[in-house]
């Protein structure tokens, strides 16, 4: 029988395909979560109300669709460990792939996923408003329409996009990490949860302030692509070096 | 040409060493039955070869290329074993799809039939399977793949011996119509053996021999008489196995050296001659001790 010879960029394809069926699992669990958000925000993120000489009272709510993009980005960090992990790692050796393909194909269906989660979150923001108007106020203060300022929802969708591939990319890692000895599961929350108390208790703005600041409060857009992709690629970049070694075991 | 090549293989698991200084080669389009008892290594060698894991030290060559983190080898290459993780969110007929993708040679009417011929439900999930019937899709994804080299790892655990025979059959009949590298390691030899031009043999990590299954019928032979007799006989040869019957008869296998008029010597002096079956003879080779189990029990 003659040998088969298949190029990296082919394989890569297959199993995106493959990933696209097979972990559609995860994107039950995205509507589960978006929807569990809308719930949440409900209440509005903010409120202000007053009363003026016992007649009128006013009360002012907000509603945003943050909850939804931050439930969203958690939801990356957790799918993306996810796939890290054993079950389906090694489902990819059943068929043909080594650990470069394995990765990249991890990364591309992360990406996807990132687009899909950061569209549905933009626009669970709509599905809010109708909530909102049906059932809590019909009396609307101020509410962009898509066609007032379609920039910046376009916007809006890009760097929720954006957000939620960082935190694939920083769940990926995490996860290659804990594949590589269990240690991590401990180590890594420790750490984080060590540095929060530790800055928390000496009243300064540490380290995961500033990194929050470094990625949330930046102001130009161009900048702001630059780090993210920066930051996403180192982290993959750390996660296919990791796990270049990692043994298939049963 | 050699499709496996490998010399001074060794794995090392935890302190042990399940693979020891490991060395041979595997001819192209051949059936070779890897045997060995439990924890000999069969497995970590399979695995190895199909790049899943890294050898400590050694070298191998598959298709000669490194197996680790090779595409090539795993284009060429199918691995099954009954602990293989499959993807759960997909049933049997979107796996078989998938696998379709992967393996250019894929043979999908073949794969349909054989599914349907065992009575596999396209839409079951495989963790839904029994024992056996995940044997037999594994069965049904390594010869539909038609892949140049397929490791088949104790392939029939679990399977009744219905589906056991009609698996021997299949195998045989595909390897005529597509000729190819199989590896099979299995504990039943003597269902096996018809189907193998090739024994590999392992114990404890290290290779005991390697040859064509009909070399090995002929490579040992079975004496039983009178314990004095046979003692004598035997002084000088390698004693692969003895056991003893009764009070003063026993049965030893040795290397079959003898000429033609040794043998007629031995039947003279009262010493039946029988030949070995190439199963006990793998039984003999890879035990501990000369006399099996009955080492356990006769404390004196």
């Amino acid at each position: 029988m003659s040998l088969t010879k298949v190029s990296l960029i082919d394989v890569v394809k297959k199993q995106y395909i493959y990933k696209l069926k097979a972990y559609s699992q995860v994107f039950m669990s995205l509507i589960f979560l978006q929807l569990l958000a809308v719930l949440f925000s409900m209440n509005g993120v903010g409120s202000m109300g007053g009363s003026t000489g016992g007649s009128v009272e006013l009360q002012v709510k907000y509603f945003s669709a943050d909850f939804v993009a931050a439930f969203t980005m958690l939801w990356g960090f957790i799918t993306a460990i996810l796939i890290t992990t054993k079950a389906y790692r090694n489902d990819d050796f059943v068929f043909v792939t080594n650990r470069v393909s394995s990765n990249l194909s991890n990364a591309v269906f992360l990406l996807t996923a990132s687009v899909i989660g950061g569209i549905t979150a933009m626009l669970s923001s709509y599905l809010l408003k109708v909530i909102v108007y049906y059932f809590i106020s019909d009396l609307s203060i101020k509410s962009i329409t898509v066609l007032e300022a379609p920039m910046e929802l376009l916007l809006g969708i890009f760097s929720t996009i954006l957000y939620v591939f960082l935190f694939c990319a920083l769940g990926y890692l995490v996860g290659t990490l804990v594949q590589i000895s269990k240690a991590f599961t401990v180590l890594l929350p420790a750490a984080f949860f060590g540095t929060l108390i530790l800055e928390g208790l000496s009243g300064k703005a540490g380290t995961v302030a500033n990194v929050f600041d470094f990625f949330f409060t930046e102001s130009s857009l161009v900048l702001f692509i630059v780090k993210i992709i920066v930051s996403a690629g180192l982290l993959f970049s750390g996660a296919f070096v990791l796990s270049n070694r990692l043994e298939v075991r049963g | 040409m050699s499709v496996i090549e490998c010399s001074g293989l060794t794995k090392v698991y935890g302190g042990a060493k399940a693979l020891n200084n490991l060395s041979f080669k595997i001819e192209e389009n051949k059936i070779t039955g890897l045997i060995g008892r439990n924890g000999a290594g069969k497995t970590t060698l399979l695995k190895i070869i199909a790049g899943l894991l890294k050898e400590t030290s050694g070298e191998l060559k598959v298709f000669s290329e490194k197996p680790f983190n090779s595409l090539q080898v795993s284009a060429n290459v199918i691995f099954l074993h009954d602990q293989m993780n499959l993807p759960t969110a997909l049933n049997l007929k979107e796996l078989l799809e998938t696998a379709a993708s992967f393996y250019p040679n894929w043979d999908r009417e073949l794969a349909d039939r054989l599914l349907d011929y065992f009575s596999l439900n396209p839409l079951q999930h495989y963790n839904g399977l029994s024992k056996g019937m995940k044997s037999t899709f594994n069965m049904i994804l390594g010869l539909s793949a038609r892949v140049p080299l397929t490791m088949l790892d104790e392939p029939t655990s679990g399977m009744d011996a219905a589906v056991r025979k009609d698996f021997y059959r299949a195998l045989l009949k595909e390897y005529l119509a597509y000729p190819r590298t199989i590896i099979i390691s299995s504990h039943h030899l003597s269902e096996i053996e018809d189907l193998l031009e090739d024994i590999l043999l392992v114990k404890e990590g290290k290779e005991i021999l390697h040859m064509p299954v009909d070399i090995l019928k002929e490579w040992a032979i079975g004496l039983q008489g009178k314990t004095t007799v046979i003692d004598e006989w035997t002084q000088n040869t390698e004693v692969i196995y003895t056991k003893s019957i009764g009070i003063d008869q026993s049965y030893v296998v040795v290397r079959n050296h003898f000429s033609e008029t040794e043998w007629q010597r031995a039947r003279n002096a009262g010493i039946d001659l029988t030949p070995v079956t190439s199963s006990d003879l793998c039984v003999y080779l890879t035990s501990k001790t000369k006399g099996g189990i009955d080492d356990v029990f006769n404390k004196g």
